[in-house]
């Protein structure tokens, strides 16, 4: 090999390494993937036994409340409707006609409100540093029911899920702002808003709240 | 050509086969654990293949996902960095080929001139010959492109690169060797003014 051979090797080689220079361990965002990791890798195994018996609890609750409410109307429609009026209710094909799925939709389009009052408040909320204990509180509460309608009929709907997982998914997230210290509580804070940017949560929980108010 | 020291080899020394029961127990710490272990290297690959700080995050948090995910596969008959990094280029390669057709209806004919040498004469500046070396990497066969990358940039061995690639190791040199080919025909011009 000849000396200008060896020295075009060698600014060859200098060159190479300069290729696609990846940033040094310290400067790569580590953090930040391993939470968008966690929430994909691990939601359903986040859910402690203690959890899934609150949700099974709840979820009995929320059944006999929907089916006192359920008889109490049937009882009013017996009354006043004629006889030929036709049943209506039976139109999501997996919800028996003794349980109409819309009982439900005042309530899901109530929650769904919430849900995108609480997110367009966050930021002012926690400008001043970490929420307050009636936010977190009804963050908490928001969280709950997501994961209750995620179990329930709701969750059949694609459309539906894939909002209620997101919306899952940053309210983890929201949840989790009570136990963050700054600076990290800043990042958390952009993390969630960019969820919110990119998944378009808010304008999406706008439009399911009042689809199923008009339905 | 020199290597950098960066090898699978490095990978820190962790209990992997119990995180790795831990993890399909569900316990997320041992997951992290494991993350932490080998996400730089993981990162590093995915930023040489791809150049693009957003892409390689997205790519590294794909490869883990897909890795948790698919844990209970993964039987141990290779070394767990080994199997992590071959998820590591099926993403990758899967995902490049659909930026690359974005890419290249961006590409203008400019870019393309840039390819093919130049007969100007005045162009021993390193950051010229980076950036003809740099659309050369990006001009190579893919297969020839992460090997070169493998290799040359981030120091795995012939032995580390051919068991993430599933090729025999002499494949893997042949692979090297004609990649380097390559890049030295495409700077040839180069070449000759370090002759002259």
């Amino acid at each position: 090999m000849t000396d200008s051979h060896d020295r075009f090797d060698e600014l060859l080689h200098d060159a190479l390494r300069s290729y696609n220079h990846p940033p040094g361990d310290r400067e790569m965002p580590l953090e930040d993937m391993w939470r968008s990791i966690e929430g994909q890798a691990f939601p359903a195994r986040r859910a402690s036994r203690y959890a899934q018996w609150l949700r099974i609890a709840a979820a009995l609750v929320i059944g006999v409340g929907i089916g006192r409410l359920s008889l109490a109307r049937g009882a009013q429609t017996r009354a006043a409707a004629p006889a030929t009026t036709p049943v209506t209710v039976a139109q999501r094909p997996s919800v028996p006609a003794e349980q109409p799925a819309p009982q439900l939709d005042p309530t899901t389009s109530r929650y769904l409100g919430q849900a995108a009052a609480l997110l367009i408040a966050l930021p002012a909320e926690a400008s001043g540093g970490r929420p307050d204990q009636p936010f977190m509180k009804r963050a908490n509460e928001l969280l709950l029911t997501t994961r209750l309608l995620l179990d329930s009929q709701s969750g059949n709907d694609p459309a539906m899920r894939n909002l209620l997982e997101d919306l899952e998914l940053v309210l983890v997230q929201v949840v989790r702002l009570q136990k963050e210290r700054e600076p990290s509580r800043r990042t958390e804070l952009e993390l969630i808003q960019q969820a919110l940017d990119q998944r378009d949560v808010i304008p999406r929980l706008r439009s399911a709240a009042s689809e199923y108010a008009a339905d | 050509m020199t290597r950098t020291a960066f090898a699978l080899q490095t990978t820190p020394q962790v209990n992997e086969p119990e995180l790795i029961a831990r993890v399909l127990a569900g316990d997320r710490l041992a997951g992290r654990e494991l993350y932490n272990a080998h996400a730089p290297r993981v990162f590093r690959l995915a930023y040489r293949l791809t150049g693009d700080a957003e892409l390689a995050r997205e790519f590294t948090q794909d490869t883990f996902v897909r890795a948790f995910q698919r844990l209970a596969d993964f039987r141990g008959d290779a070394a767990f960095s080994t199997w992590i990094h071959r998820i590591t280029i099926t993403v990758v390669a899967n995902a490049m080929r659909k930026v690359r057709r974005l890419r290249e209806r961006e590409t203008d004919l400019a870019d393309l001139d840039a390819l093919h040498p130049v007969h100007s004469g005045t162009r021993r500046l390193d950051p010229d010959l980076r950036d003809r070396l740099a659309k050369a990497i990006d001009a190579l066969p893919e297969i020839y492109r992460i090997t070169l990358i493998m290799h040359d940039m981030e120091g795995y061995t012939h032995t580390e690169i051919a068991d993430v690639l599933g090729v025999a190791e002499g494949t893997c040199k042949s692979r090297l060797s004609a990649a380097r080919a390559q890049l030295r025909a495409a700077l040839a011009d180069f070449a000759k003014e370090y002759e002259s």
